[in-house]
C-alpha cells in the first residue's frame, strides 16, 4: 500500500538529512522525496511517498513526529 | 605594554560590576553554570581550546573556600570514557551529564556513548569543537562530518554558524535533552564561533515550535475519567493482572507514584532492565527482572498472567523474544508511555495513554480513591498473590553452591550481604550484568546503572566514575568482566587521579563469557576468539601501577566474605578481581526469538513444562 506523508519542516542546516536519514536508518524506502518551500521562508515542506502496511507506516510517521525540527506531519493512504 | 601604563592600569579601581567583555566560550560557561553544571567531563584539542579556557578562568574567577573547583572539569583517558562518564552522572543523578570534546576524533570517539544515551533515555549535553566556519568542507586537520554522524544518534544536534544565536542554541540543548522522553543533545560549535566577541544576555531560546507543541500537549494529557473507568473495569475483570514496568519509570521519577498505586492495588511488578529499582526488589511483590535473562518465577508469571500493565516500558526484543507468543494469556494489555512512537510499536494494546507516568499514575490513583477502588485492600487478587509466591519459592535463582571454583553468583551474592540494596552499582556488558541484575537487590531507582540497549561493553567503569561525582558520599561498586573493563581499561588511572573511593569488582572469567555461552547453544561449543586464556594480562599489577593501594585478587571461595568486607569497607579506591568458574552461565534463559515456553532454567532452578530439554528449538537461525 503507497501512504503519503507530508511533512513541515522548520529550515534548519541538516533537519531534510534528518528526515531522510531516520528513514534509511529504520530499513524504510523513499519511493519520491518532493520538496519545497512554503510562503514563510524557515518553514519547507516535504512530501514523502513510501510504501508499507498501515501499522509501519504508522510506525514510522510518529517516529517523523519525535524530529526536533518537525512541526506537523499528516498521513494519508495514496488512492489505489 | 609600555611600564608605565601598566602601573596607570593597575591604579584604576574597577567598577564591582565591571565583567570582563566575553566570546562564544565563555557564553558556553556561563549557560552551563546558569543550566546547574556542577562537572564537566572532556578531553582537550585544538578545536575546543577557547571553551576549556574560558572554565580554566571561569573557575579562577570564582575560588571556592575549601579550594575546590566551582565548575571542575574532569579529564577521562579517551572522549569515549567523558560520554560514558557523563552518561553515570546523568543516570545517577537524573541532571543533565555534560560532555565537552574537541573535533575530528574526540567528536567521533563519543558517537557510542551518545547512541547509548538515546537508546537508553539519558540526558546528555555534548558539545563539540569543529573546525572553523571557513575551513568546514574542507578536509581541514581534525574536521568530521559531526552534525552529520551525530544527527543519526542523538536525539538532536546542532551547528552553531552564527555566534549571535550560540546562547539560545545552548540554552535549547539543554531543554531539549531533558525534556519529554530524555536524550542526547550535540551541539558542535566552530572555533571562529568560540572566539567571536559575544555578549550574555541570560535569557532567549531558539523557536521550535513542533517540539514545543508536542511536548505541551504531553504534559497535560491526563487520563480521562472514561479511560480510568475503562482501565478499572479490566482490573476487576482480572484475576492475574501483573505491572511490567520499564526505564520510563525512573526517567520520569514515578518510582513513588507506582509505590502508591501498587499499594492501592496489589499488582505484582516485574521490571525490565533498564527498570529495575523502580520498584524496591525486596518487596513481596516485586518479580525482579523479566525476559531474556529474567527470573523464572517472573517470565512465569508473564505466562500466566492475564492482565499486563506496560508502564514506561517498550517491549523490546530482550523482554519479548517472540511477540505473538508474549504474555499468551494477557486478553488485556495496557501501555502507559511519553513516547506515541513505542506504544502498540510491537503489540497491540486494548487501552494505552500517551503521557507523563508519574502525573498518570497518580491520576489513576486518584481515582481508585474517588471511587472506593480498593482492590488490594479487599484481597481481590489474593490467589494470585499466593500462586506468585509458589513460583518465587518453586523457582527461586540459584546455581552450584558446592563446586570448587568461585560461581560468580556467589561473588554477586556477597556484594548484596554487604550493600543491602542501597549501593549504586553499573557494569559492563554480558554475563557478570546480568548476574548483576539478578542477584543484586535495589531499593530505589538511579542505583543501577547498566548499557541496557546498546549493550555497550565497557560502560561499567567510566559510568561509575560519573555516578561517584554526582553522589560522592555513596558506595559505588563497578561490576565489571574481564571482556568489558578492557574496553575502557585507561580510566583506572582516572580514578586514581581524582581519588574517587569507587570500587571495582573483576569477574574474571578469561574470555568473553556471553559471547561462549552462545557459542555453546549456537556453534557447537566453537569459541571462536572468545577464549583469553592465554591472554597475558596481569590486572593487578595494572591497577597498582595506576595507584590503586587496595588491590587482591581471590582465588578461594572460604576467603570470599572476608575478602569483600573488607574490600568494600576500603576508604579509597579499591579493586577485586575475583578468578571464577569460567563454564558458568547465566540462566535462566528465554532463547533470542523463543518463547518464555522455551525458557531454559539450568541444573539449579526448578523448569516447569517443556523448556529445559531442547536449548535451541524454535529459535531462529538470523536471531541475534
Amino acid at each position: 500500500m503507497q501512504h503519503i506523508l507530508t511533512i513541515l519542516l522548520q529550515n534548519e542546516s541538516g533537519a531534510l538529512v534528518r528526515v531522510a536519514g531516520m528513514f534509511a536508518s529504520r530499513s524504510y524506502n523513499i519511493e519520491s522525496l518532493t520538496v519545497a518551500a512554503t510562503a514563510d521562508p524557515a518553514i519547507s515542506k516535504l512530501v514523502l511517498c513510501v510504501h508499507g502496511d498501515d501499522q509501519a507506516v504508522a510506525q514510522i510517521a510518529n517516529q517523523t513526529c519525535k524530529l526536533i525540527d518537525v512541526l506537523e506531519v499528516h498521513h494519508e493512504k495514496a488512492a489505489a | 605594554m609600555p611600564a608605565q601604563l601598566l602601573q596607570a592600569e593597575a591604579a584604576i579601581d574597577p567598577h564591582p560590576r565591571t565583567e570582563p567583555a566575553t566570546t562564544g566560550a565563555d557564553v558556553v560557561v556561563r549557560v552551563f553554570a546558569e543550566q546547574g553544571a556542577r562537572v564537566l567531563f572532556g578531553y582537550s584539542g585544538g578545536a575546543i581550546l577557547p571553551v576549556f579556557d574560558a572554565v580554566f578562568r571561569y573557575n579562577a574567577r570564582h575560588p571556592q573556600a575549601d579550594g575546590s573547583e566551582l565548575m571542575p572539569l574532569v579529564v577521562p583517558a579517551n572522549e569515549q570514557g567523558a560520554g560514558f562518564m557523563a552518561g553515570g552522572y546523568a543516570r545517577a543523578s537524573g541532571r543533565v551529564g555534560i560532555a565537552v570534546v574537541t573535533s575530528g576524533p574526540g567528536a567521533t570517539n563519543i558517537v557510542t556513548p551518545v547512541r547509548d544515551a538515546l537508546a537508553d533515555s539519558v540526558p546528555l549535553v555534548v558539545i563539540c569543537g569543529q573546525v572553523p566556519s571557513s575551513a568546514i568542507g574542507s578536509d581541514a586537520f581534525q574536521e568530521a562530518p559531526v552534525s552529520t554522524i551525530m544527527g543519526a544518534v542523538a536525539k538532536h544536534v546542532f551547528l552553531v554558524t552564527d555566534p549571535r544565536r550560540l546562547e539560545s542554541t545552548l540554552r535549547t540543548a539543554f531543554e531539549i535533552a531533558r525534556s519529554g522522553r530524555p536524550g542526547p543533545v550535540v551541539v558542535d560549535i566552530p572555533k571562529d564561533v568560540q572566539n567571536a566577541a559575544v555578549a550574555f544576555r541570560g535569557h532567549g531560546q531558539l523557536p521550535i515550535p513542533g517540539y514545543r507543541a508536542r511536548l505541551a500537549a504531553i504534559q497535560s494529557a491526563r487520563i480521562g475519567d472514561d479511560a480510568c473507568a475503562t482501565l478499572f473495569a479490566a482490573l476487576q475483570r482480572a484475576r492475574r493482572p501483573l505491572i511490567y514496568a520499564g526505564g520510563g519509570v525512573i526517567a520520569a521519577g514515578a518510582d513513588a507514584a507506582l509505590r502508591r498505586f501498587v499499594d492501592a492495588t496489589g499488582i505484582p511488578v516485574t521490571t525490565t532492565l533498564m527498570g529495575i529499582g523502580g520498584f524496591d526488589t525486596t518487596d513481596p511483590l516485586a518479580l525482579h527482572l523479566l525476559g531474556m535473562h529474567g527470573t523464572a518465577y517472573a517470565n512465569y508469571a508473564v505466562e500466566d498472567c492475564d492482565l499486563l500493565l506496560a508502564l514506561g516500558a517498550r517491549f523490546d526484543d530482550r523482554v519479548v523474544g517472540s511477540p505473538a507468543a508474549f504474555a499468551p494469556c494477557a486478553e488485556f494489555i495496557a501501555q502507559i508511555d511519553i513516547d506515541a512512537a513505542e506504544i502498540g510499536k510491537v503489540k497491540p494494546v486494548q487501552w494505552q495513554h500517551n503521557g507523563d507516568l508519574r502525573v498518570s499514575l497518580e491520576s489513576l490513583c486518584r481515582y481508585a480513591d474517588a471511587h472506593g477502588l480498593d482492590l488490594h485492600g479487599e484481597g481481590r487478587y489474593a490467589d494470585w498473590h499466593a500462586y506468585i509466591a509458589g513460583l518465587k519459592q518453586a523457582h527461586a535463582m540459584d546455581y552450584d553452591r558446592t563446586s570448587a571454583p568461585i560461581q560468580p553468583q556467589a561473588v554477586i551474592e556477597a556484594i548484596n550481604r554487604i550493600s543491602a540494596g542501597r549501593a549504586i552499582v553499573s557494569t559492563g556488558v554480558g554475563q557478570h550484568q546480568m548476574w548483576a541484575a539478578q542477584y543484586m537487590d535495589f531499593r530505589g531507582p538511579r542505583q543501577w546503572l547498566t548499557s541496557g540497549s546498546m549493550g555497550t561493553m565497557g560502560f561499567g567503569l567510566p559510568g561509575a566514575i560519573g555516578a561517584q561525582f554526582a553522589r560522592p558520599d555513596a558506595l559505588v561498586i563497578d561490576i565489571d568482566g574481564d571482556g568489558s573493563i578492557r574496553m575502557n581499561l585507561g580510566e583506572l588511572e582516572t580514578v586514581t587521579t581524582y581519588e574517587l573511593p569507587v570500587k571495582i569488582v573483576l569477574l574474571n572469567n578469561r574470555g568473553d563469557g556471553m559471547v561462549r555461552q552462545w557459542q555453546k547453544l549456537f556453534f557447537d561449543g566453537r569459541m571462536a576468539s572468545s577464549d583469553k586464556s592465554l591472554h597475558t594480562k596481569d590486572f593487578i599489577k595494572a591497577v597498582q601501577a595506576d595507584g590503586f593501594r587496595w588491590a587482591r585478587r581471590l582465588e578461594r571461595k572460604e576467603e570470599l566474605d572476608a575478602v569483600m568486607a573488607e574490600f568494600l569497607a576500603f576508604g579509597g579506591p579499591a579493586f577485586l578481581e575475583v578468578m571464577i568458574d569460567p563454564d558458568a552461565c547465566v540462566y535462566p534463559m528465554v532463547g533470542p526469538g523463543a518463547s518464555y515456553a522455551q525458557m531454559i532454567t539450568g541444573d539449579f532452578i526448578a523448569c516447569r513444562g517443556r523448556g529445559n530439554a531442547t536449548p535451541a528449538a524454535g529459535i531462529h537461525g538470523d536471531m541475534f
